[in-house]
């Protein structure tokens, strides 16, 4: 059986008027784990391009 | 810290608490995902502190009382069986507790375990270290990897292969930071007699609590019946996809199960094989041409090609369907495990590279897409328990395939086959594996009605 949709009770996050730091939480949420992953991703490219010389 | 005070702080961890608020976004899961995933994807790199260790005494070289790499190879061993392990036993829990609750010890396991070992470094005793890193931060492995799962599907019942691809990616991207962090770490403090592994650990696992925790802090539950706007959820099941749910104990009874267990073992057996000898296999495939420094590079493509595929194959999922995804894996797969050793015979690196890189990619495919099959087959419900339970496919193979690959080897190279050759065998048999997996992907069928959940059993929500 399908599950009820959106009761008002509970809120719905999807559809709630925009917090205005939201932009700027989630920016920084992504920026938190994309630096070192972006870092980390960049080493091993560095070390591959070994096979290409 | 009072009782109550205590009390409050507990409180925070509980499922209830981490339900969403108005306006909070969905896209703020998949950091908080990434950052359990990043921090535990560290048991790829642990190898870096392989050699180090057995020079602890030494220093320069290694004295008798030093440990052996056969000593400390059963490190990483006894982490991967207790993340199966503890993610079979431990995934209704993690379930009914909700992720806050789970990322919260997963960081407390994985951060107490490198705090452990560091001790177990310090006096020299390995012990310290089996129980550390092994059986402690193995609880945190498994813990960790099964946590954000079911939540991601709640938040993305749209996009669940690609919302589970970004968390997993993240586990195969992990040693990306971990492997040049950890090197950077031991030189930094490092002395001409002394070598740093102690400090490194205490460093890494500092690091990886604040991350965990940051994880912890930022995830939420969809309210119950959230849906995301616009979406409209099927009323009628599409031939593999159900509208129900189905419990994880019943889960086990079902065939689907099984044969989804036997999916994700044979790819990963095939898969992690190949990862083992990616760097011996390249040079002696084309000696004088792939030196040592080339091969590491080699292996460093292929793990890109693995993190990559986690994203990709699981996205792709969303649109052509699971079940489909695996005919893809199991055909292409099998094409190229025995077209490949052609590429050494021919001499032609570049093809070499890039057949290994697809298998590579499918290989983490396999892994990422597997959470949304789940969750298809048996509903969202138990998805993060059953999830848990299937894990134990991947440590079966984590022992089969490396077994495998180098039995193989060893009795080719034996029965007098050059060395460059002996390799043909191994990925015929590996060909033959994922036969066996698209038969096994063929058979799946929709979980029988008589496994779905009644309200009567009374699980969690």
């Amino acid at each position: 059986m399908p599950e009820p949709r959106n009761p008002a009770s509970s809120g719905n996050p999807g559809s709630a008027p925009p917090d205005p730091l939201a932009g700027v939480k989630l920016a920084f949420a992504w920026l938190f784990v994309g630096i070192p992953a972006v870092w980390g991703i960049w080493q091993v490219f560095v070390k591959s391009l070994a096979l290409f010389k | 810290m009072s009782s109550t005070t205590a009390q409050a702080a507990v409180g925070l961890l509980n499922r209830e608490r981490t339900v969403a608020g108005i306006g909070f976004s969905r896209w703020m899961v998949p950091p908080a995902a990434l950052c359990v995933h990043l921090c535990i994807g560290q048991a790829y790199a642990f190898s870096v502190f392989n050699l180090p260790m057995t020079r602890l005494i030494g220093i320069a070289q290694s004295a008798p009382d030093d440990w052996k790499l056969t000593d400390l190879g059963w490190i990483f061993s006894i982490a991967i069986f207790v993340l199966g392990a503890s993610a079979a036993l431990l995934g209704r829990w993690v379930e009914e507790g909700g992720p806050r609750r789970a990322m919260f010890t997963a960081g407390l396991c994985w951060a107490g375990g490198f705090l452990l070992s560091a001790v177990g470094v310090y006096v020299h005793n390995i012990w310290l270290i089996y129980l550390g890193y092994g059986v402690l931060g193995g609880f945190g492995l498994g813990i960790g990897y099964i946590s954000p799962v079911s939540t991601l599907i709640r938040w993305f019942p749209d996009r669940p292969g690609m919302a589970t691809g970004m968390a997993i990616m993240g586990f195969g991207g992990g040693a990306f930071i971990a492997s040049p962090l950890s090197v950077w770490l031991m030189r930094m403090f490092s002395t001409p007699t002394h070598i740093g592994v102690a400090e490194t650990f205490i460093v890494l696992g500092l690091i990886y609590l604040c991350f965990m925790m940051v994880g912890a802090a930022i995830v939420r539950l969809p309210p119950p019946g959230w849906l995301p706007p616009g979406y409209e959820p099927p009323v009628e099941p599409q031939k593999l996809i159900t509208t129900r749910n189905v419990f994880v104990y019943q889960a086990l009874k079902t065939p689907q199960f099984w044969l989804i267990w036997l999916v994700l073992c044979l790819n990963v057996t095939a898969g992690i094989g190949v990862l083992g000898q990616a760097s011996a296999m390249s040079q002696e495939m084309f000696p004088a041409r792939i030196t040592a420094a080339a091969a590491a590079g080699f292996v460093g493509l292929l793990s890109l090609a693995n993190m990559a595929g986690r994203f990709l194959w699981s996205s792709l999922s969303d649109v052509i369907g699971r079940k489909s995804t695996y005919f893809v894996f199991f055909t292409l797969g099998a094409i190229l495990y025995a077209v490949v050793p052609i590429t050494g015979r021919i001499g032609s690196i570049a093809l070499f590279v890039l057949g290994y890189a697809i298998i590579l990619s499918m290989y983490g495919g396999g892994f990422a897409t597997i959470p949304a099959y789940l969750r298809d087959l048996f509903g969202t419900m138990q998805v993060g328990a059953i999830h848990g339970r299937l894990l134990t496919a991947w440590s079966t193979a984590g022992i089969l395939g490396p077994v495998l690959v180098n039995y193989l080897r060893e009795y080719r190279i034996a029965q007098g086959v050059p060395k460059a050759e002996a390799y043909s065998t191994t990925m015929h048999v590996m060909a033959g594996l994922l036969v066996i997996g698209f038969i096994a992907n063929l058979l799946v069928r929709p979980v029988d009605p008589k496994y779905y959940y009644k309200a009567e059993e009374k699980p969690h929500a």
